[in-house]
């Protein structure tokens, strides 16, 4: 890396974006939630944060809660194959036509309350009582469907009944970053869910940057993300796109900081603590992972808007946050972590302390997000201050921003 | 009382029936529950064998469930599973919780749900 390149900023490669400090006001208005909710939630495609391979067979399904739109959505597998997303409301009365998070239904959905019968495709098929009832015309009374769609093997929704883009118009220049990215040879390997007293965008802003990790996770972050050549660098790439952004950050990772335990987890699998680029050559990994080809490279930011995040650590490893708006302070928070699927016992185990280590990282950022909502809206502070290295935050509110001013056209 | 671990682990005998728990669930709860000494007890009693307990957990090979596993085996995986979550406790925090961290009951695992494990 040139000197040159040293003393630049990135943010001033975006004269759009600015310098200057942001409002409070997004954080902490009801006005402003609901401009979210009707103008870019509802408006967006969603990621699930679930993947394909967690309902394989023919009649899995899966629920997905999206309390801000007052929406729950069931997706379920047809005996063709096809994933299919509907409202989760049986045509009779209105009634859940599941509770269950995840199932599997032998030969036909059916309804708890009144044994309604639909496929899998959300066809009604049958009707308890039929003659009972008037001029019914069951034609009329499928499943409303919802418009579905994957990426990467990622499940993604939209509540507007006809989506204005596709999700790949919506996801742009992504699937071509990770293209040969094994996310089909990851499973979930873990996967925590909290309902946090925070806003979404504060979740959100956790994740867009490094920085904090030298500080708040000074204890559990193994290895090093201080940068001697260059003390206050620590990110080594960012790209902006139209809706989505992406970061590339620096860690000397040598697999050999971390303690006792950690070193005889390292030794049968990827620990956190493990040096991704020796691992794998990283001049041959996917364009958009480690860009720089960086041998210090701690990890990726891929951030999937508005409410996704995968952090990649590794050719074979990363997680992702799933961040699902309740209230204006609200939100629920799925982490997950995504590894190759383990067997043996000695696996298991290190499988086990990277999932601790992990865990114990993001009770870090659980606290931090609570305490921060509480300090912003306290009336203290009306800006926050906004470094280079946090420019993904800036864009994001950009983002959301002119969302809701191309929704008052 | 019957021996509940193998022969060479037998030393071990004395934690069973704290740490040989059956989900991370458990585990946490125990870590969390326990002092400082009785981690650290653990923790140093389990360590210096560490090496020993993976070749031994090899052999098992690769069971399809736990419930395949012989008991005195599942009992000394167990074991090792409590000293991966222990070891943030010894090696990071030096407490037995996350400093200054979210409450963990609050931080629901999933993947130990009954609707995950339906799947």
């Amino acid at each position: 890396m040139s000197t040159a390149t040293r003393s630049a900023r990135w943010t001033l490669d975006y004269p759009r974006l600015g310098t200057g400090p942001l409002p409070v006001e997004p954080y902490v208005s009801q006005d402003h939630f609901e401009l979210v909710r009707d103008r870019v939630f509802r408006r967006s495609w969603l990621c699930t944060g679930k993947r394909t391979d967690e309902i394989p067979r023919p009649g899995d399904f899966l629920v997905q809660t999206v309390e801000m739109l007052g929406a729950s959505i069931l997706v379920v597998r047809g005996k063709d194959g096809a994933l299919r997303a509907f409202h989760n409301v049986c045509k009779h009365r209105g009634n859940k036509l599941t509770r269950a998070a995840f199932g599997s239904c032998r030969a036909a959905l059916v309804c708890g309350y009144h044994g309604w019968v639909y496929g899998f495709d959300g066809r009604l098929a049958s009707v308890t009582e039929e003659d009972m009832f008037f001029d019914l015309r069951k034609d009329g009374l499928d499943l409303t469907p919802v418009a579905l769609d994957t990426w990467a093997g990622f499940i993604f929704v939209h509540l507007d009944p006809e989506p204005k883009e596709t999700l790949r118009e919506h996801l742009g220049e992504l699937p071509a970053l990770y293209a040969g990215y094994p996310f089909d040879a990851l499973s979930v390997s873990f996967s925590y869910t909290a309902e946090l007293s925070c806003g979404w965008n504060v979740l959100r802003d956790s994740q867009l940057e490094g920085y904090h990790l030298k500080y708040l996770h000074k204890r559990t972050v193994p290895g090093s993300m201080v940068n001697r050549a260059d003390p206050s660098r620590h990110t080594l790439d960012f790209k902006l796109f139209r809706r989505h952004a992406v970061g590339s950050w620096y860690g000397a990772r040598s697999g050999d900081d971390t303690g006792p335990v950690g070193r005889l987890a390292a030794r049968i699998g990827q620990t956190l603590g493990s040096a991704a680029t020796a691992l794998s050559d990283p001049n041959r990994w996917p364009v958009g992972l480690n860009p720089t080809r960086a041998a210090d490279w701690f990890f990726d930011v891929c951030y999937v808007f508005p409410n996704f995040h995968i952090i990649f650590v590794g050719l074979h490893a990363f997680a992702t946050h799933t961040m699902w708006p309740l209230t204006r302070n609200r939100t629920r928070w799925n982490a997950r972590g995504y590894f190759p699927p383990v067997k043996t016992l000695p696996e298991r185990f290190s499988r086990e302390f990277t999932k601790c280590g992990i865990r114990d990282l993001w009770l870090e950022d659980g606290s931090m997000l609570e305490g921060t909502q509480i300090g912003l809206e306290s009336g203290a502070i009306r800006e926050i201050q906004i470094q280079d290295q946090e420019i993904m935050i800036r864009h994001a509110e950009a983002v959301v921003h002119e969302m809701i001013a191309d929704g008052a056209r | 009382m019957p021996r509940r671990l193998p022969d060479a682990f037998a030393e071990l005998e004395r934690f069973v029936d704290a740490w040989a728990l059956p989900s991370e669930t458990a585990r946490s709860r125990k870590r969390l529950a326990s002092t400082m000494d009785e981690i650290q007890a653990f923790y140093d009693a389990m360590l210096p064998k560490g090496e020993a307990i993976l070749a031994h957990l090899a052999a098992a090979g690769d069971p399809a469930t736990d419930a395949d596993l012989p008991e005195e085996t599942r009992t000394l995986f167990r074991l090792m599973l409590s000293l991966a979550e222990v070891a943030p406790a010894v090696e990071i925090f030096r407490q037995p919780g996350v400093i200054d961290g979210l409450e963990a009951a609050r931080f629901v695992p999933d993947h130990e749900s009954a609707d995950w494990k339906a799947r």
